[in-house]
């Protein structure tokens, strides 16, 4: 089988886009039951990370910040990937690739641990629970893929991509 | 003390239906919840049920019936649930009741964390 892109967009992640994809990753893959349920909840949380936290945003009535970035659903002959792309602070990405270094090092238990001690201590409120990330990969039970690239001497472009085995 | 009653909608099914009666005590969400600033929509849901608790007084039901949160809406429902282990705590009747789809074990998982996190009991019932 040929890899097939079901899903490819780059723009503002405003909530009805976000769902209205949702809708379709859900109907794109209902053949597979394993990875159905597990792709719209990976899928809703990495998007919503663009939302949040990406540096290149809009504001909406001088308020509401939808954030602007990339996404691609990708099948493969045993597995998805979901790959989402944003600009993010220089400064920051140390500290995210540093997360994402420690994502990858943990087993499920410790993932496990690790959510549920970030959630006990997120402040709440507009950051949220802060534990997208580690949610997406101990759904897809893969380790995360992830680059940075440096785009000027404020910003880099962050890529983070998430595989979903089929069964 | 007012009912929250709020319907879900094909247009928006990332907000969950709430119904939360003061007459029975018993509040149901359900649904889906991935909407943006999730603590705007449930800053009143938990503002309704501490009202509840120090006026009302009375034993208090939740029922979920989540086939899918986010995990800002986690955060939110884990607020609840210490809001109800700390009414339980000062000698309220609290009962916590969790329908989940039997072939989601992923949301199993996600209502033991709830357990362990808030330290309030939490029947599992299959949704029929």
């Amino acid at each position: 089988m040929n890899i097939k892109t079901l899903l490819s967009y780059r723009g503002p992640f405003y909530i009805e886009l976000i769902s209205v994809f949702g809708s379709n990753v859900r109907s794109y893959t209902s053949e597979y039951s394993n990875a159905n349920k597990k792709l719209f909840r990976i899928f809703i949380e990495l998007a919503q990370n663009v939302s949040y936290y990406s540096e290149d945003f809009h504001l909406v009535n001088n308020e509401s910040r939808i954030g602007v970035g990339e996404l691609d659903l990708v099948e493969h002959e045993s597995h998805f990937t979901f790959t989402t792309k944003n600009l993010v602070k220089k400064s920051d990405s140390k500290i995210l690739i540093d997360r994402c270094n420690l994502i990858n090092q943990s087993d499920q238990m410790e993932l496990r641990q690790l959510k549920r001690e970030q959630r006990l201590n997120s402040p709440g409120e507009k950051f949220g629970a802060r534990i997208g990330l580690i949610q997406a990969v101990m759904l897809s039970q893969n380790k995360l893929q992830y680059n940075c690239e440096e785009i000027n001497n404020e910003f880099a472009y962050l890529s983070l991509t998430v595989r979903i085995d089929k069964n | 003390m007012e009912n929250i009653s709020i319907k879900s909608s094909p247009e928006t099914p990332y907000f969950p239906e709430v119904n939360f009666d003061s007459s029975t005590g018993i509040c149901e969400i359900a649904g889906e919840s991935y909407m943006e600033e999730t603590y705007k929509f449930y800053l009143p849901l938990t503002t309704w049920i501490k009202e509840y608790i120090s006026t009302i007084k009375k034993s208090i039901e939740l029922n979920i019936k989540l086939i899918y949160l986010n995990t800002s809406s986690t955060k939110c429902i884990l607020d609840i649930l210490e809001t109800l282990k700390d009414y339980e705590d000062d000698g309220g009747q609290v009962r916590v009741v969790w329908y989940y789809d039997k072939e989601d074990p992923d949301m199993i998982d996600e209502v033991e964390d709830f357990e362990a996190e808030s330290g309030i009991k939490i029947e599992l019932h299959e949704l029929v």
